[in-house]
């Protein structure tokens, strides 16, 4: 992607690793690092929505930030703005039009940040940290979706103080997502709930977990007609399960797969299992990333049933991921899970977030 | 042979004719002789599995099984162990045992008798009422009967035990007219016959063919469910006699085994994929359905097979038990993830450093991590006025106004002044906005 050069942003920064004549293994891919990471563990990627003109990352961390880049078409990342919560930033999004990014934290609160004005305001409040945000446009209403540790699940209309709906969910919310009319949301306890959002969002159907162990992470996925079908479920058992809404054939359709397991070829010393952090969807191919404790990035075709490709371990987990609207670029962040617990945590190691041209290496293989 | 009848036919090898005492041997034989990567020396289970696992890791292509005798060097034909011969090679080698055990018997008719009286003894009062029979109808007979209860006995399928028949049945004339002499001879001639019953059947719309494969496959389903997916064409046509064999669920769900029925909804692929190895090895096809419907995350290991591409797991499951959600540490594998039920935010969140930030019941606490400079105001807000802005917050009082504190705040201070809208808390004391600056530290500006 693009020359390191001189960067226009502030803060450090990028001197990258371009410039050093040894792959250090925090970039072993040689992709594009962005400048001004945040300083602590990333929680959350998203770009911005085609609505707007060019590219604009999100990323929120736990040092209580959000950070906005602008990703320039030569591979520049330009910082932007930021924002504050007073808690660790666990997720982010952006609305349809694109102007406001909405912000979910530990400190039980939510906020919307209007770019334009660089203002952000409360809207939404729970009884304990929110892991997951996410915009919803239907037809005939918008809100913001929040899923919580305290078990529920709350829509906002970003005007009023008190949720326009809120729906008890059996568990705490581990992570969700949404693309109209389908939202999945899955809990502690393996805990798997799919709502319907037409008219207004209800619970539609809760799901008997495929995989055996503690979910992680998930993500819808679209069929030819661009219309939600299924959603792809990441565990902390290096696996991901792949599972449709209402398949022809449930038992040749679904399935699971193993992921970010360490070489087990040489048998004689344990295989490591780690937990699967994210999984995108390739908005254009359909076919999808999955990132992992492991520190590496894989590409698989869902469909075909293959893996398209694997990254080169980094020396720091991956805790998050995204495509850009147009599936050109994926960013990915590295920097510690807690996948080892407190020993391993140094909060001098630098975290990162790299972009990589996903246009070619995300192509779906054809099946034979 | 043997005085026992061990299912009916001693296990051979299809692809290069050998006998071999036990199952398991001739399963380690055809790891190592015929599905041993020339290039890695890895050990794969099947045919298939060998082709995937060069294509897929070393990028070659082989069209032929190793070490195999012409005309069974099909790579694309799924053979474990005695499952998934095809049934007219098996026909071939019964006849063939026949032949030679023919031979052997009419020399060695005599000391048969210790034998055979022993086999009588076994097979029980069907034997008997053979014999009262006229001889050939009496053998075919025998051979129907004693042949099922071992098979009945076995996978428990008696109705499978009678698809099997069929095909044994040509082969029982042949039998009987050698055999007359041979009622002598029905031990060593009951064994290739029932060498069809086994739970090895081909023919079999492959019920406990299916159990077995399921259960006795594990090792082989990671490569196995690649193989459907990289290569369906060649798989499926590969497999006639097993047509189940990559959907082995669908068909496992049929059957007259109950724990079956769970063992398919459970059968997560994971769960295929893994337990089997021990599990097959010990238990009997039936008993490995309750491995499949436990979660044992010993399933998860499977280290053996291939790890390092991505293996994937046909069978959906939806799991019918709910295990708690711990991590397992076996022999072969390690989930790095930390012992417990809760996930990994919010075991980080517990650390004090992240809770030192909660906002206090009615207070907003601007507060930042104690190590960065995190005072990140952005040039358009100056920090100072910014109380206003924004902080409309419909919400009482949480609002952590970014501009300020932050950098005011002291490592290692919770000072409860947090700045709620009304501001003012003591610590100020001064108008809200106006004491703030001199304690910024410059750092805090990005």
């Amino acid at each position: 992607m693009s020359l390191f050069g001189a960067t226009t942003g502030f803060g450090t920064g990028g001197t990258g690793v371009f410039g050093s004549t040894t792959t250090d293994s925090h970039n072993p891919m040689k992709d594009v690092e962005v400048t001004s990471p945040p300083d602590d563990s990333i929680s959350c990627l998203a770009f911005s929505p085609p609505t707007m003109p060019g590219n604009f990352l999100i990323g929120g961390s736990w040092a209580n930030d959000v950070r906005c880049w602008e990703v320039q078409d030569n591979g520049q990342t330009v910082p932007k703005a930021q924002q504050m919560h007073t808690g660790p930033v666990l997720d982010a999004c952006w609305s349809d039009d694109g102007s406001k990014v909405f912000t979910a934290s530990c400190d039980k609160t939510a906020k919307m940040w209007d770019l334009n004005s660089n203002q952000a305001m409360q809207i939404a409040q729970h009884d304990g940290p929110i892991k997951a945000i996410h915009w919803i446009k239907a037809p005939n209403y918008s809100c913001v979706m929040t899923g919580s540790w305290d078990k529920t699940l709350k829509f906002w209309d970003t005007r009023s103080p008190n949720p326009m709906m809120s729906l008890q969910m059996p568990e705490r919310c581990y992570c969700a997502d949404v693309v109209y009319p389908m939202a999945v949301v899955a809990t502690a306890e393996r805990g798997l709930i799919v709502y319907q959002l037409e008219n207004q969002p209800s619970e539609f159907r809760r799901i008997d977990s495929p995989l055996k162990h503690q979910h992680r992470c998930v993500a819808i996925f679209k069929d030819k007609q661009n219309k939600p079908t299924g959603f792809a479920l990441g565990s902390i058992e290096g696996r991901v399960a792949i599972h449709y809404i209402n398949p022809p054939n449930p038992a040749k359709d679904n399935f699971t797969f193993k992921c970010h397991r360490s070489n087990g070829t040489n048998t004689t010393t344990p295989q490591d299992i780690y937990a699967v952090n994210a999984i995108s969807f390739h908005p254009v191919h359909g076919t999808l990333a999955t990132v992992g404790s492991d520190g590496r990035f894989s590409f698989w075709d869902k469909d075909a049933r293959t893996k398209l490709k694997t990254s080169e371990q980094l020396d720091q987990p991956i805790t998050a991921c995204c495509f850009n609207h147009n599936g050109n670029i994926f960013a990915y962040a590295s920097s510690y899970d807690w996948s080892k617990g407190h020993e391993y945590y140094n909060p001098q190691k630098k975290n990162y977030i790299f972009l990589r041209n996903a246009a070619e290496e995300l192509k779906p293989r054809n099946k034979k | 042979m043997g005085r026992k009848k061990k299912k009916q036919m001693k296990p051979w090898c299809w692809y290069c004719n050998r006998d071999f005492d036990d199952e398991k041997i001739l399963i380690q034989h055809q790891k190592a002789k015929h599905f041993k990567c020339h290039i890695c020396h890895k050990k794969l289970y099947t045919g298939p599995g060998l082709a995937i696992h060069c294509m897929q890791v070393h990028k070659e292509t082989i069209d032929s099984v190793p070490n195999a005798i012409p005309g069974r060097t099909d790579i694309e034909l799924e053979i474990y162990g005695m499952e998934g011969i095809p049934e007219k090679d098996m026909q071939e080698r019964r006849r063939t045992l026949e032949q030679k055990s023919q031979e052997s018997q009419k020399k060695k008719s005599n000391m048969d008798d210790s034998d055979e009286d022993d086999d009588d003894d076994e097979a029980g009062p069907s034997v008997q009422q053979v014999a009262a029979v006229p001889p050939q109808a009496g053998y075919a007979a025998a051979m129907v009967q004693p042949g099922i209860p071992p098979v009945a006995g076995g996978p428990g399928m008696p109705p499978g035990g009678y698809q099997g028949m069929p095909p044994m049945m040509p082969g029982v004339p042949p039998m009987m007219h050698g055999m007359p002499p041979a009622m002598h001879g029905m031990p060593p001639g009951m064994m290739p016959m029932g060498g069809m019953m086994p739970p090895m059947m081909p023919g079999m719309p492959g019920i406990p063919p299916g159990l077995y494969e399921s259960s006795g496959m594990p090792p082989h389903m990671a490569p196995r469910p690649g193989m459907p997916h990289m290569g369906p064409a060649p798989t499926a046509g590969a497999i006639p006699s097993r047509p189940t064999a990559p959907v082995a669920q669908p068909v496992v769900t049929k059957p007259l085994f109950p724990s079956a029925a769970q063992a398919q909804q459970s059968a997560s692929g994971a769960a295929a994929l893994n337990s089997h190895s021990t599990a097959a090895s010990s238990e009997p096809p039936k008993a490995t359905f309750p491995a499949y419907t436990q979660p044992s995350v010993s399933s998860s290991t499977s280290s053996s097979s291939n790890p390092s591409s991505s293996t994937v797991a046909k069978p959906p499951a939806t799991v019918t038990s709910k295990p708690a959600t711990l991590t397992t540490t076996s022999a072969t594998s390690k989930l790095i993830h930390p012992d417990e039920d809760i996930s990994l935010e919010e075991m980080k969140s517990q650390l004090p450093r992240y809770q030192r930030l909660l906002p206090r019941p009615g207070q907003a606490h601007a507060a930042a991590p104690p190590v960065a400079a995190v005072g990140g105001i952005m040039p358009p807000q100056p920090g100072i006025p910014p109380q206003q802005p924004g902080m409309r917050h419909p919400m009482h009082g949480q609002y952590g106004a970014p501009p300020q504190g932050m950098p005011s705040y002291m490592p290692g201070g919770i000072p409860p002044y947090g700045q709620g809208p009304p501001m003012v808390p003591p610590y100020q004391g001064g108008p809200p906005m106006g004491m703030r600056p001199p304690v910024m530290s410059p750092a805090g500006r990005y």
